[in-house]
């Protein structure tokens, strides 16, 4: 076994003159390093829109109903009030709560063999995003943090995984685990930008200048014999977070247009699937955008009309977009729950936790467009056709970006696999 | 409660014979070269009956020479890292100089960098033992107590939050440990007993408590924390790499721990103590192997032989029968066999292990790393020495005062973190210079406050009461701000150095920063602005904030800018001090 | 749901208090509706199917109408004519002849964009109304379903609707308990009535919860009760206090909330008016279902009786005695509410409605 003594992370074998060459070859001032980012080079903006691959998650939290969504039993024992409507996909029906999002179909891929066995909110999350089962010994990173470390570039000045939600900000630990805060998420609550990102009022660009300029020379001087990956890391974070603050509108989801946001609606969460455009836009890797909630125990019809008809329109209006940009093609997006819910309707109009058997909707990034993988049986109780848990979605996802879940992560002190070796990719959903 | 030396002895020697290790593993065996076993034999001899040397000499027909044990520890340390150094031809960094020592050793011992006073007064002592009185004044502050205390709870608690034992006495019971210099395997032993009903010992049933009872993350953290190995990889299976990660060893340790739950009486829900059942048993089964058998686990050590136990008919299990509402008691109880075989002087992993982390905390890294992946495949960079730490500090009734003076005292610690002209990069597991580390979320706080004197406007507040406990209560109230955002995760290990997007934007525009950096009497800027020559303006600005003067190109430069700037001085000045507090000379202890 | 109320004269001396289950009829899926015909005859019941039933009360013979494409809770019956209106989820209107067995609609239409939530047909029997999630009140011809009038101005889903007993005028209210008094000669809002005691917005989860299950006015005009829940503290676990908001149709004030004193969790599904004077609701919860005997007078019934499950609407027999109580456990049971014996003096006080 290799010793692992050397940390692999890439912002640390990216080297100070490296950095020194791209902010002068972008003919910026002295403490710009301005050519680290291509998120304000637009002439690469295209190529690299091209090649880099990037994540949109949609979370449904509480979890969405699946009988509600994806894989309707109309006119069944379990089935409840709403009907199956056809979609751009021939023979392929979805409820009709999502009649935008049907004629996005064409687009998208439908997995309808879920069957995660977990039917606790927590633990279901956990399952879901990290594609491991919650273990109390060790927790594994979030699809997020892992896109962060492993698919981020490692030289752009954006964060690598931003969760937009209603509610408040912050930055969430967790999702990184053992790949450390840096993969973390952002949490961009109700469009607030990220904490301190502003300059405040009473500091000026010049003063600004002119401390940083101080700051660089004194590290000049104490690293000229003392230069370590540290010091490298925590410079680069300088220069990064100075080239954000000049970019603070980056998450300022009003700089879009009137027609823009006519589109995407006036709502909380239509400006989050318009930012969520915006950084992607941007080069930023993974973006989580929660739609809040789903965990409709009591008159689950009532909340799923409202709950849907908040997220149809939008939902497929970023697809639509994502496609007609030419991003869907390096985009992949997941529509996922902790759960789904029990196809029997309580006496309460309710539906409960159901893990048994449910969907989660995938597209972009060369998966099958249209696809429809797995098969429940009449009345949704029970999976009958190719059923997947979280741990084949997670490898799934993984191979999408280009990346192998069956190998070590890079640069840890110790190996641990990237997707949970008892899990495999879903090979015929995979282009 | 100690052990008895001379039994303690007894047991060291019987564990060194291979035919009572019984199943032997390489790890131990590989662990004890002859000439070790010797010099640990002498060393504990010399300090246990001094007149014994002698006889281990004569005992040892082999030509040797004089007892090593004649050497403080520190000596020694510097003898091994030298021989390896000169081994491989590498010429080490120099000696740091005053100023850098200074730094260092303050924020090690005590968390914080010196204040004005106190690095002027160590720079001027002209004292050519005045580095060993700094360490040893330091070693015996109560700050030192309180650092220790902060150190350790991120080691044993790795920033949970507290649940069932409150952050506050928790941190006071560790103060107190650290303070009276309670040996650690007394210490270990106490947290490892703990069940948390008495209520002068319930602070130590936090390490159980707030992990939630949670028998298998118990003995990962166990596994972790007091052997240093992570046994994670074994729940599933043998390690395919590691010939000494066995399926069997994770869970001996996980049947320590597999009847306990946490008991919430219904009186008294708060009362949550770490309870145990008479029945339980553990058995795992390979995920590798197809259709493997169920094979049963009692609780071991790694490496060691499961303990017979008593058994007893059906129906007499119980002191104190299971029922509603009431504590059961088991009349043998698998948990309290941990504390009574695992923190002994002749468990190598343990004291192994507890050496290393010590030797960390002082060197950047350790001599096994990481601190928990200690096994066949990882071995230490200086195995004779780790060796010896080990049997020293286990010799030394594993007091951890001594223990770091003697590591504060070598030259591998004193050395300057600047390499030699004319070297391009040194391995940092050769410990030829000193390395650059991080502060830790408290340290980075606590030497901001200092550095921008706003501990130092507490000082003046405080007058007479004045003391390390009403200072650290003012200080402390600064420090969830800093902490929150430069802490890692709870749960999860001290990791690698990273520099988060938050954290920069924290430093850079963040309110809590800013506000110290603003003028308020008695603070930095405050004094500052009020002296006029720029040259001993300079001078005070690197003593605050680097613990240092400024080089004459500094002090130049500093002085040039604020004569440009005679419009806004108050703001370069400001400028200035944000700049080095923002520097890599302030972010890590170097 | 409106409740057509009964003609049947002279008043009958019901004893609430001696209420008690005479009969029931199964159904396989879970009931959402019930409406007993004017004669007594038939109870006609709506369910977590797409079904219709009629059954004939005493001789258990149970007729099943297709036609409609989603569950089935709008119900209406012209008052002294053929014709049944109802109304699915999917926002279709069927007319049925309830009395001749017809297992096909005489009319289907397309009556609303999304949920057809509530029927209520004019005094005079020539028009239904019906309200959806599409946030309209619609007039329809009852003779053959043609759209009479469109009446737009909610802002959230029309829960209720119901016919004034004057003829002229109608009320709805929709998900934020706005009660919209329309006047029908001219198709505008009269007034607004604040019925928000029964929403919440629950920020918890993000989602509305609330609008009135059930709506009936008094014979005589003067009240308009409004069933549903109130102060939701789990939207989404159902947790809320089932209550009845009772409204002096002269001034528009709400004059009473009626609501058990042991605050029945769960939902008031349907509410009637007594021709006695009386006011009786049902609802159903998390710890199954009640009726509930007010006065108008009274915040707190006057006599409460356990269902054995959730209620989800309730019809009273011409009789002026039974009442049809339609359960989530898929049971449509019959209460009968004749004194036993003797009548009791003055089981419930009848000053109000006079």
């Amino acid at each position: 076994m290799e010793r692992y003594l050397t940390c692999g992370a890439p912002e640390h074998c990216l080297s100070r003159r490296s950095l020194l060459a791209g902010m002068l070859g972008a003919g910026a001032g002295l403490t710009h390093v301005a050519g680290l980012s291509h998120f304000i080079q637009p002439a690469l903006a295209a190529d690299l829109a091209a090649q880099q691959k990037r994540v949109l998650i949609f979370f449904m939290a509480g979890g969405l109903s699946q009988l509600e969504s994806w894989d309707p039993k109309p006119n069944t024992d379990t089935g409840g009030p709403f009907r199956a409507i056809p979609t751009s996909v021939p023979g392929t029906h979805i409820c009709e709560l999502l009649p935008f999002t049907a004629q996005q179909m064409h687009r998208l891929c439908l997995v309808r063999g879920v069957n995660t066995a977990e039917d606790d909110h927590g633990k279901g999350a956990v399952f879901m995003e990290t594609g491991r089962r919650d273990s109390p010994a060790q927790r594994y990173p979030a699809l997020g943090s892992v896109v962060s470390r492993l698919v981020a570039p490692p030289t752009s000045a954006l964060p690598g995984y931003v969760h937009i939600q209603p509610g408040g900000g912050g930055v969430n630990k967790a999702d990184a685990a053992f790949l450390g805060p840096k993969f973390a998420s952002i949490t961009i609550g109700n469009g607030q930008p990220p904490a301190n990102l502003l300059r405040p009022g009473d500091l000026t660009p010049a003063a600004d200048q002119q401390r940083n300029d101080v700051r660089l020379k004194a590290n000049q001087r104490f690293t000229a014999r003392r230069r370590t990956a540290e010091t490298e890391a925590y410079g680069a974070s300088y220069d990064q977070a100075r080239q954000l603050v000049e970019r603070a509108d980056v998450f300022d989801v009003t700089k879009e247009s009137a027609q823009d946001q006519e589109r995407y609606g006036s709502h909380d969460f239509g400006r989050h699937c318009l930012l969520a455009r915006r950084l992607l836009e941007q080069g930023l890797t993974c973006v989580k955008v929660t739609h809040t909630n789903y965990d409709s125990h009591s008159e689950n019809f009532d909340f799923h009309i409202e709950q849907l008809g908040e997220f149809d329109r939008p939902f497929a209006t970023l697809i639509d977009d994502l496609a007609q940009r030419g991003m869907l093609d390096s985009t992949l997006v997941i529509v996922m729950s902790e759960f789904g819910r029990t196809p029997k309707i309580n006496h309460l109009f309710g539906r409960d936790h159901w893990s048994k058997a449910w969907s989660v909707m995938l597209a972009g990034c060369g998966l099958q467009k249209g696809a429809v993988i797995g098969k429940t049986n009449e009345n949704g109780t029970a999976v009958v056709d190719r059923e997947v848990d979280a741990r084949h979605l997670f490898h799934t996802y993984l191979r999408a970006v280009g990346t192998d879940g069956t190998a070590n992560y890079p640069g840890l002190n110790r190996p641990i696999p990237i997707g949970d070796p008892a899990g495999e990719a879903i090979e015929e959903l995979l282009a | 409660m100690r052990h008895n030396g001379g039994s303690a002895y007894l047991t060291l020697v019987r564990l060194r014979d291979p035919t009572v290790l019984g199943r032997g593993r390489t790890a131990m065996k590989s662990s004890l070269p002859a000439q070790n076993r010797v010099r640990w034999l002498a060393a504990m001899l010399a300090r246990l009956l001094p007149f014994v040397p002698a006889l281990v000499c004569s005992a040892d027909e082999a030509p040797r020479p004089a007892p090593p044990a004649a050497a403080p520890l520190h000596e020694l340390v510097d003898q091994q890292i030298g021989a390896a150094l000169a081994s491989k031809g590498i010429a080490p960094a120099a000696r740091a100089g005053d100023a850098e020592f200074l730094r260092r050793v303050y924020l090690d011992l005590t968390g914080s960098i010196p204040t004005l006073g106190e690095a002027k007064a160590f720079l001027d002592d002209k004292s050519p033992i005045k580095r060993q009185q700094l360490v040893d004044r330091l070693l015996n502050s109560p700050e030192y107590a309180r650092q220790m205390q902060r150190v350790f709870d991120v080691v044993l608690m790795e920033r949970r939050p507290a649940q069932h034992v409150g952050q506050a006495p928790w941190e006071e019971y560790l103060r107190n440990a650290f303070a009276a210099n309670k040996p650690w395997d007394a210490l270990v032993r106490e947290i490892l007993a703990a069940d948390g009903a008495d209520p002068n010992l319930r602070p130590a049933a936090r390490f159980y408590l707030d992990r939630g009872g949670e028998p298998n993350l118990l003995a990962r953290d166990v596994g972790r924390l007091f052997l240093g190995r992570d046994m994670q990889c074994a729940q599933c299976h043998d390690h395919p790499l590691v010939a000494t990660y066995l399926q069997t060893d994770y869970y001996g340790l996980l049947a320590f721990f597999n009847r306990s739950f946490l008991f919430t009486p219904k009186t008294e829900p708060k009362a949550v103590v770490f309870a145990e059942k008479a029945e339980g048993d553990v058995a795992f089964k390979s995920v590798f192997v197809a259709n493997a058998t169920d094979q049963p686990a009692r609780p071991h050590l790694p490496g060691e032989k499961e303990a017979d136990e008593p058994q007893f008919e059906k129906g007499q299990e119980y002191a104190v029968a299971p029922a509603d509402d009431v504590r059961p008691i088991p009349k043998y109880s698998r948990r309290s066999q941990l504390p009574v075989v695992l923190p002994r002087g002749e468990n190598v992993a343990f004291r192994r292990n507890i050496a290393n982390r010590l030797w960390a905390l002082m060197m950047g890294r350790g001599l096994v790393h990481p601190l928990d992946m200690q096994h066949d495949a990882n071995p230490p960079s200086h195995p004779a020495l780790l060796d010896l730490l080990g049997e020293r500090f286990a010799v030394m009734g594993f007091d951890i005062k001594a223990f770091l003076r003697e590591l504060a005292l070598s030259e591998t610690y004193q050395r300057s973190s600047e390499l030699p002209p004319g070297v391009e990069a040194l391995a940092a597991e050769a410990f030829a210079v000193a390395p650059l580390k991080p502060l830790s979320a408290e340290q980075l706080g606590l030497a901001a406050l200092q550095a921008t004197g706003i501990t130092d406007v507490y000082r003046a507040s405080l007058g007479p009461t004045l003391n390390e406990a009403t200072l650290h209560e003012k200080v402390a109230a600064n420090l969830p701000g800093f902490v929150g955002v430069f802490a890692g995760q709870a749960g999860q290990p001290e990791q690698d150095f990273q520099s988060t997007l938050e954290q920069t934007l924290f430093m850079a525009n963040g309110g809590v920063l800013r506000s110290w950096i603003a003028p308020q009497a008695g603070n930095l800027v405050d004094r500052l602005n009020r002296v006029t020559e720029p040259a001993a303006v300079a001078e005070q600005l690197y003593l605050c904030v680097l613990s240092r003067l400024p080089t004459a190109e500094e002090a130049a430069e500093f002085t040039a800018c604020l004569q440009a700037r005679a419009q806004d001085r108050p703001a370069a000045i400001q400028e200035w001090i944000w700049a080095l507090l923002a520097s890599d000379e302030f972010r890590f202890n170097h | 749901m409106s409740e057509e109320q009964p003609t049947a004269s002279p008043p009958p001396v019901p004893d609430p208090t001696q209420v008690r289950q005479v009969k029931e009829f199964k159904h396989d899926r879970p009931l959402f509706a019930c409406r007993i015909d004017r004669t007594g005859r038939y109870i006609f019941t709506g369910a977590e199917d797409n079904l219709v039933v009629r059954w004939e009360i005493d001789s258990d013979n149970k007729v099943a109408l297709a036609g409609h494409e989603s569950w089935v809770r709008a119900m209406a019956f012209q008052p002294a004519g053929e014709l049944l209106a109802t109304g699915d989820y999917a926002g279709k209107l069927c007319a049925w002849r309830w009395a001749d067995g017809a297992t096909t609609p005489i009319y289907q239409i397309p009556a609303h964009q999304g949920w057809l939530r509530a029927a209520s047909a004019s005094p005079d029997g020539a028009t239904f109304a019906t309200c959806g999630n599409d946030r309209f009140v619609r007039l329809h011809s009852a003779a053959d379903g043609k759209l009479l009038r469109e009446l737009p101005g909610h802002e959230s889903h029309v829960y209720n609707v119901a016919f004034h007993p004057s003829g002229g005028q109608l009320a709805s209210c929709d998900l934020k308990g706005v009660v919209k008094h329309w006047d029908l000669s001219s198709g505008t809002v009269v007034r607004q009535l604040d019925g928000s005691l029964l929403w919440k917005y629950d920020s918890g989860f993000h989602a509305d919860i609330g609008g009135a299950r059930g709506m009936a006015f008094s014979p005589d005009g003067t009240w308009l009760a409004c069933a549903g829940v109130t102060e939701v503290s789990n939207a989404f676990a159902g947790i809320g206090n089932a209550v009845v908001a009772l409204f002096d149709w002269a001034t528009g004030e709400r004059k009473q909330v009626l609501r058990p004193k042991d605050n029945f969790q769960g939902v008031a599904w349907s509410v009637a008016f007594h021709p006695a004077g009386f006011i009786i609701a049902v609802a159903g919860g998390q710890h199954g279902g009640a009726l509930w005997f007010f006065t108008p007078a009274e915040p707190n019934p006057f006599f409460t009786f356990k269902l054995p499950a959730g209620a989800r609407d309730l019809a009273l027999h011409p009789d002026g005695f039974r009442l049809a109580i339609a359960h989530a456990d898929g049971v449509l049971r019959l209460y009968d509410m004749s004194p036993k014996v003797t009548p009791p003096p003055a089981a419930a006080p009848a000053t109000t409605a006079s």
